[in-house]
């Protein structure tokens, strides 16, 4: 393999139970840990230890939680638990202007820690209940504006927050026909994607102030535990190397005038690529400017179809993939206690002609060659990642400790069944 | 002031004072001093007072004057006079009717009433005091009703002629006690009403009567915590039920009432229902319950065929039961009629055999054809027939299995009715005219046949089938004069070619019941099981073993035929030729050791006929040509092996030690000869330098001495004999075995042949004084273990010298040198024990153990905590040694000193069995008493966990701190262990995964005892 | 018959009939043939092996042997789980057999997960408790196995009108783990599983 993967630390001290995910806050390093014991761990991504607990909220598992993004001077976490009810939980961050700290400062102040003192307590804010039954996901929208829910219920909730802790639905999306797992917003556009036990994704989006649905993603054959978007601007991966071929440039031009993709990862053991179909006469900046045009009012429909799969390996349900935002790289793991990195990369002509990615049959000749173009290979793996455990969760977040070689450069965060976290490098070699 | 005054004036103050008042008046009516009709004048005025609680207490001082007046002072006149006077006070003044009715009770053992009287009395009670519940005192209307019932029981007749002549009156009594709630009160009630129930005629009246007890059904009560009445629910149950059953002219209304409680949910109401409705059956009379037996199975079947609560299903069965018998009593129609339906039903649930209901149905008909030959006869020739058919076109062997089980229990039924070969049954036939009434004999012949042929061509894992056919065939051959000799011979080839012939098989569950049947049949018929099954066994067992047949499990089978009285001395006798002829053939070593194993085994799990042992029967047949083996050495040299030796010992011993004394004496003067006529002088112990086989023999010898009584005399007297055992217990090259037999030797000598006076001298004589075994041999090994062999037997007999053996003993726990090897020598104090035993005659004090205890047990634990750390571990090692063989009771005093020494011998490196030892220990006292152990919660805790982790140390230690582990939830403070709970629930998930199966078992039951912990309590919805 | 209860008349299986380990190997153990019926005779504590001549350590050598968790060993651990409406455990009930159960070892060298895949087979077609009883096996088997058990309840093909539905439920962790949060459920398995021993 191309790459390898290395356990840089685990977090400390682990939970004594079950841990289901990790949210990595968008501008200082923490992480938030949801937890089956009714908690949620915040530590730190510079020290690797345990900064605080956030207790007493909900009277079951912390299924979910979520960092409110674009936040000034406070911290805003969501939770989402199995008790049927989310919960907004605040705390001021200290001498934090909210912005990323340059590392440097990190060896000079001392490590970031959120202190223990009492007004640096998280405190329960607002309990947002209304599902009949457990919540799986929350999840802010890039602009922190909206916030969603899903439950086992079959429904999505969409609310809004007025002012400081004032939270209204704003809408009730019920187009699931079984449990919906998890909830995830489009990086730029106030575009909703939810997976579900009925094996399908589906994409939601306000049309004139009324949310309703504008795509269903079907040809999993199981549970969709998770979907994730490709990252906004500039989506690299094919582009770094040498210099591109005419048809390369176009491939790339295309795929910008369709947006960013989406990754699902499902119990039939594979991840799909999701693209975006363009609309003739509809020039692919679209998903940029946000008045609503009254071109697409007639019809928000969108049309998103399979663009290939990702290469199978997980011998068991995955339940978790994410896409990196920064190198366009993903990372999936599952029951099957394994971490894969899957990388995107040019095929060479002669194999073009010969591979097909799957689902093929479903388009139409001139996507073909397009979505041939290039395929997914695996650049590094891990089994056994937290031992004989299953892995809840993974996601990419920034990396923040000592050794950290440079702004860009992204850890790995695993969640596991044995209450572990653990912190992973990925290295090129 | 007069009496009445008095009365008056002290009754509210103090009322035995009042009393004291009454008996005055008594006496004095006695002595004549007093004039009846002065002390009546003497109440008028409070008889008129305005205040009714006045009138009450005079009337309350004349019944109590009355009560404590003698018999005879009255005269026939003046107590008519009273009776009349106390009538007219019930007839016009409600005040004082309790007193009243104690007046007449009274007055009524002083002298008979006539009929006349008792009627007007019932009467005017009924006229005047109707109902009674106008009464709000319990003792009021407790009074009233004890009247009552002495008229109902005395004076029978007077009251059923008031009842007989005039129509109305039954309805006014019946509705005289309506409502009464006091228990006492109703117990009286209820045996009130019985009387017309059960005698007289009330067909008229039967529904009130009925409904007047029936409202209180189900009748609930839970007494007071100081009851002066002492009355319990059951009691009131009982009466309650006896009334309702009580005649048959409430069959009407009591069994659909009853019926229709049936159907309620609570658990209680039905049993209560389930039982009157069988008193009903027992009491109505078979013309009565002719009339409802239909019905009543259309319901109870149900608590049967939907098992609910097996004592309900075991109630209806017995109601079941009892219809039939009482059916049985009366015509057969009305018995056909009523078994019409249920063997249609049985009949119809033997289809979809083997179900719950099929086997419900087995159960029914069995009850049901236990009752009686008519009952027994008509099923059996309804549905066995029934049986067959089905079992012919019956596809799976389940389906057969289920239709043999009712057919099995059809036969069990029989055996009810028609008895076995030993005693009769029910229906008191004998004879072999039996064989012609017994409907069975008309089946017996296709049941044999399809059982016996069930077995032997149905596949060897087909155990549970094969089982339920070998219980039949067992069953048929006890029936009485139904099978012939040689149908039951027939029964017993396939039973011992099982046993003999077949190839083990899983559990080998069907060997194992074919051994048992054949037990039972020898029971019923030795003499065919001696004739047909002893050849068998014999031939399949080798003289020699050289061609490597598996004797072993005949011989196995043949010694538990010894386990029926009848054939035990066969069996012993046919062992014992073949060992014989196998000596002669040369048999090997073990083959040798299983026969005599198995003749062992007759002595002690057969049921061997004692007296032959006492008159020392066996003793010529066994015990002189075993020591005649012993003594010549045969060049086979069988009777070298010690393990050899040691079974005929236990032979001997087995059958010399209830023996007389005079008896024993014959052989007491040769212990160590065997009667080879050698001198014993020239044999161990004496000869130090004898023979290799010669010394060998001391193991027999150890259980012959073992054997004698106290009062045989040994020929040596003890303190030589004792000198000559340690100084052959010192030599050299003795085998393992036979010293330890001679230090049994000592330990046998010093309990049972050392009278108390001379045991201090002798012992200390032996032990410490300057010539002294101690100051002999140092504290060598061998020392200490000749130590040991006489500290056990001076504590069981509690002499007073073991104080200072003990005080030695743990002095040298201090040594560095050989304290390890003293240390383990406690285990051996309290060890139980195979020749120091009451049997043999030996003296063994109750109290030795708590002795041990009280003398030992705190020493250690002092001296533990100031030991150095080189000589620490032994402590632990001789307090374990102990405590393992302590019951908690013992140990409890001592608790709180004990816990630590307990935990940190769970420390020890590789002492696994002193950990063992604590762990039992540990487990009692967790089980027993807790609370001592919430303090060292958390290091009980963490080293249970860690024995458990660590691989090391043996599966057993692994498994039982699990076992304690497990228990700690049940017994200690869930807030003291909640906080481990998740530490703890973590680190057993290794245990899961433990290399042993057992571990793994105890670890699963373990954890999932702390899983439960937290669940309890927490509960959102 | 019962109304309340979908099953009321259930066929059961004899207890001599179940499989069982000792039916497997124990009793064959002893060469001889016999039961070891003369082996307590001279009973363990006999004079004859005193605690001086014996060495202390009581593990006996089978002590190394490995037993390895094998498909008897799970039957074993879920047999006894009684069913929800008859006091019968689901072994007699035939609800869990032994052929039904199989044990996948771990897929690659690196790897150590192993996979147990039971198939329960409920008494008709149409029971409604099948999915309670699959979740009694399933959490009977995540308490009792050690983690390196990947455990799968799936009802037995075609014996049950709703298989599928079941199997996709069971077989959901994150559904299973809510359940165990749920009291009123929790107490119906406590129920089942209380026969456990």
């Amino acid at each position: 393999m191309p790459s390898h993967l290395t356990l840089l630390s685990p977090l400390r001290p682990p939970c004594s139970t079950r841990t289901w995910l990790s949210a990595p806050h968008p501008t200082l390093p923490l992480l938030a840990t949801a937890s089956s014991d009714r908690t949620v761990r915040v530590y730190s991504l510079t020290s690797f230890t345990l900064l605080s607990t956030i207790s007493g909220g909900h009277k079951r598992s912390i299924r979910t939680c979520a960092w409110k993004p674009g936040t000034k001077g406070e911290s805003v976490l969501a939770t989402g638990s199995f008790d049927a009810s989310a919960g907004i939980w605040r705390k001021w961050e200290r001498g934090s202007s909210g912005l990323v700290r340059d590392p440097d400062d990190i060896d000079g102040g001392g490590d970031y820690d959120g202190g223990e003192d009492e007004e640096d307590e998280y405190n329960f804010s607002v309990l947002l209940d209304g599902h009949d039954s457990e919540i799986k996901s929350v999840a802010w929208s890039s602009g922190g504006q909206y916030l969603a829910t899903c439950s086992r219920d079959k429904t999505v909730w969409i609310w809004e927050e007025l002012e400081d802790d004032n939270f209204e639905t704003i809408a009730v999306l019920n187009e699931h026909e079984g449990d919906v797992k998890f909830v995830c917003w489009h990086p730029s556009e106030d575009l909703l994607a939810s997976s579900s036990y009925d094996d399908t994704v589906r994409l939601y989006k306000e049309d004139l102030d009324d949310w309703t649905a504008v795509a269903c993603l079907s040809g999993h054959e199981g549970t969709v535990w998770c979907v994730d978007f490709e990252g906004d601007k500039p989506r690299v991966g094919l582009k770094d190397g040498k210099e591109l071929s005419e048809e390369q440039k176009k491939f790339i031009e295309e795929r910008e005038r369709s947006g960013p993709r989406l990754a699902s990862s499902s119990d039939d053991m594979t991840i799909r690529i999701w693209r975006r179909r363009t609309r003739e006469g509809q020039n692919g900046t679209s998903s940029h400017d946000r008045i609503p045009s009254i071109l697409k009012s007639n019809s928000i429909e969108e049309d998103w179809y399979e663009e290939a799969q990702l290469p199978k390996t997980h011998d068991r349900a995955i339940y978790a993939v994410s896409w990196s935002k920064k190198s366009g790289l993903i990372v999936s793991t599952g029951s099957d206690g394994k971490i894969l990195v899957y990388q995107e990369r040019w095929k060479s002509p002669k194999e073009t002609t010969e591979s097909h990615s799957p689902g093929a049959e479903s388009m139409d000749v001139d996507k073909l060659s397009i979505s041939t173009a290039t395929e997914w290979v695996i650049i590094a793996e891990v089994e056994g990642a937290h031992d004989v455990f299953e892995v809840n969760h993974v996601n990419w977040a920034r990396r923040y400790d000592r050794g950290r070689r440079n702004d860009e450069e992204e850890v790995i965060i695993t969640t596991g069944d044995d209450g572990e976290v653990k912190v992973w490098t990925l290295d090129h070699d | 002031m007069s009496d009445i005054q008095l009365y008056l004036f002290e009754f509210d103050r103090n009322k035995k004072e009042a009393t004291q008042i009454a008996e005055q008046s008594a006496k004095r009516l006695e002595s004549k001093e007093l004039k009846l009709i002065d002390l009546i004048e003497s109440l008028g005025e409070y008889l008129n007072s305005e205040d009714g609680s006045i009138r009450a207490k005079t009337i309350s001082y004349l019944s109590e004057v009355l009560t404590a007046v003698p018999n005879k002072v009255l005269s026939g006149q003046q107590r008519n006079l009273l009776l009349e006077f106390t009538l007219s006070r019930i007839a016009d003044d409600g005040a004082g009717i309790a007193s009243c009715a104690r007046s007449l009770i009274a007055l009524e053992g002083k002298g008979q009433w006539d009929q006349e009287r008792a009627k007007s009395i019932m009467t005017t009670l009924m006229a005047h005091t109707h109902p009674l519940r106008q009464y709000k005192l319990q003792a009021e209307r407790y009074a009233v009703l004890t009247l009552i019932d002495l008229l109902m029981s005395k004076y029978r007749t007077a009251i059923e002629n008031v009842h007989s002549s005039s129509p109305d009156f039954m309805s006014q009594f019946i509705s005289y006690f309506d409502g009464e709630k006091d228990p006492r009160n109703l117990m009286v009630v209820f045996s009130i009403l019985r009387v017309p129930m059960s005698e007289w005629d009330i067909r008229s009246h039967a529904n009130d009567l009925f409904e007047s007890v029936f409202n209180y059904f189900p009748i609930t009560f839970r007494p007071p915590p100081d009851d002066p009445y002492g009355i319990t629910a059951q009691d009131l149950k009982d009466r309650l039920r006896s009334c309702i059953a009580s005649t048959g002219d409430f069959a009407p209304y009591s069994f659909p009432a009853l019926l229709d409680k049936l159907d309620s949910t609570a658990l209680n109401t039905k049993r209560d229902v389930l039982q009157a409705l069988k008193s009903c059956v027992m009491e109505y009379g078979a013309r009565t319950v002719s009339l409802y037996s239909v019905t009543l199975w259309d319901a109870l079947k149900f608590e049967i065929l939907n098992v609910q609560d097996e004592d309900l299903a075991e109630e209806a069965l017995q109601s079941l039961a009892e219809i039939a018998r009482q059916l049985s009593l009366n015509s057969t129609g009305a018995l056909n009629a009523y078994l019409r339906p249920v063997i249609k039903e049985c009949n119809e649930h033997l289809e979809d055999a083997p179900t719950k209901q099929s086997q419900a149905a087995g159960r029914m008909l069995q009850a049901i054809c236990s009752v009686s030959e008519m009952a027994s006869s008509m099923i059996i020739q309804a549905v066995v027939p029934n049986i067959f058919t089905l079992y012919q076109t019956a596809h799976s062997v389940a389906k057969r299995r289920g239709l043999i089980e009712v057919l099995v229990q059809l036969i069990k039924s029989n055996i009810e009715v028609y008895g076995d070969w030993r005693k009769l049954g029910i229906s008191g036939r004998d004879s072999i005219e039996l064989s012609s009434s017994n409907i069975m004999a008309k089946y017996k012949d296709q049941s044999l046949e399809c059982m016996l042929s069930a077995i032997s061509t149905s596949p060897i894992k087909e155990v549970s089938f094969r089982r339920v056919n070998l219980d039949g065939l067992l069953n048929i051959t006890k029936v009485r004069n139904l099978l012939s000799d040689d149908d039951i011979s027939k029964v017993i080839s396939v039973l011992h070619d099982i046993i003999i012939h077949e190839e083990s098989y899983g559990q080998d569950e069907l060997k194992a019941s074919a051994i048992q049947a054949l037990v039972d049949i020898a029971h019923q018929k030795p003499q065919l099981i001696i004739d047909k099954a002893f050849p068998a066994f014999m031939a399949r067992l080798p003289d020699t073993d050289s061609d490597g047949t598996l004797y072993v499990p005949i011989l196995e089978a043949f010694a538990k035929l010894s386990g029926e009285e009848k054939v035990f001395k066969t069996v012993v006798l046919r062992l014992w030729n073949k060992l014989h002829s196998c000596i002669q053939q040369g048999a090997s070593v073990s083959y040798v050791t299983a026969l005599l194993s198995a003749i062992l085994y007759t002595f002690t799990h057969g049921s061997p006929n004692v007296k032959a042992i006492e008159a020392g029967s066996y003793y010529d047949d066994l015990v002189l040509p075993l020591s005649k083996l012993v003594s010549s050495s045969l060049e086979s040299g069988l009777f070298e092996d010690e393990q050899i030796l040691d079974l005929v010992g236990r032979i001997c011993n087995y059958i010399v030690r209830p023996q007389t004394s005079e008896f024993q004496s014959r052989i007491s003067s040769h212990i160590y000869n065997h009667l080879d006529g050698t001198p014993q002088e020239m044999l161990p112990p004496f000869n130090t330098n004898a023979t290799i086989q010669k010394r060998r023999r001391m193991i027999v010898s150890t259980h012959l001495l073992a054997a004698l009584r106290r009062d045989v005399s040994l020929q040596y007297s003890s303190l030589p004999l004792l000198q000559a055992l340690i100084q052959f217990s010192t030599v050299e090259d003795l085998s393992p075995k036979v010293r330890a037999a001679t230090l049994r030797q000592i330990s046998i000598i010093t309990n049972k042949y050392i009278v108390t006076a001379d045991l201090k001298s002798t012992i200390s004589s032996i032990l410490f004084e300057p010539e002294g075994l101690i100051s002999r041999f140092g504290l060598s090994s061998i020392s200490i273990r000749i130590t040991f062999a006489f500290a056990k037997p001076i504590l069981y007999r509690n002499g007073a010298i073991i104080n200072s053996i003990f005080q030695y003993l743990l002095e040298m726990l201090d040594s560095k040198e050989s304290g390890a090897t003293v240390a383990r020598g406690f285990s051996t104090l309290l060890a139980p024990d195979d020749i120091l035993t009451k049997e043999n005659h030996c003296i063994i004090s109750s109290l030795h153990k708590q002795k041990a205890f009280s003398l030992l047990i705190p020493h250690l634990a002092s001296s533990f905590r100031s030991a150095d750390i080189t000589t620490k571990k032994n402590y632990l090692i001789a307090a374990s040694g102990i405590l393992q063989w302590l019951s908690y009771t013992i140990i409890e005093p001592e608790l709180q000193s004990l816990l630590p020494l307990l935990l940190q011998s769970l420390d020890l490196q590789g002492e696994e069995e002193v950990k063992e030892a604590s762990l039992s220990t540990l487990l009692s006292i967790l089980a027993q008493n807790p609370k001592v152990v919430e303090e060292h919660a958390s290091s009980v805790i963490t080293r249970l966990l860690s024995i458990t982790a660590t691989k090391t140390n043996p599966s057993k230690l692994r498994r039982e701190s699990l076992k304690c582990l497990g228990i700690i939830p049940n017994q200690l403070k869930t807030e003291t262990i909640l906080p481990y709970r998740r530490e703890v629930l973590k680190r057993l998930t290794a245990a899961l995964d433990d290399g042993k199966r057992s571990v793994r078992k105890e670890a699963v039951s373990c954890r999932s005892k702390w899983s439960e912990l937290d669940e309890v309590g927490e509960d959102d919805d | 018959m019962d109304p309340d209860k979908d099953n009321a008349n259930p066929t059961i299986i004899n207890p001599s009939d179940l499989p069982s380990r000792r039916g497997i190997s124990e009793v064959k153990k002893r060469d001889d043939g016999g039961t070891g019926l003369f082996d307590h005779l001279v009973p363990a504590y006999s004079y004859l092996n005193d605690p001086f001549d014996q060495p202390l350590s009581s593990s006996d050598s089978e002590d190394e042997t490995v037993e390895a968790i094998d498909e008897q060993e799970i039957y074993d651990l879920i047999a006894t789980i009684s069913d929800p409406e008859h006091p019968l455990s689901l072994g007699s009930l035939a609800v869990v057999n032994l052929p039904d159960i199989h044990i996948q070892p771990p897929t690659s060298s690196r790897s150590n997960i192993s996979t147990v895949l039971v198939e329960i087979t409920p008494t008709i077609t149409h029971c409604s408790l099948a999915t309670v009883i699959g979740l009694g096996v399933r959490v009977r088997l995540e308490q009792a196995l050690p983690p390196r058990f990947r455990v799968d309840v799936r009802i037995k093909k075609g014996t049950h009108s709703t298989d599928e539905a079941v199997n996709k439920q069971l077989g959901d962790k994150e559904r299973v783990a809510a359940a165990l949060e749920n009291g009123t459920l929790m107490g119906v398995l406590r129920r089942m599983l209380a026969t456990c021993k």
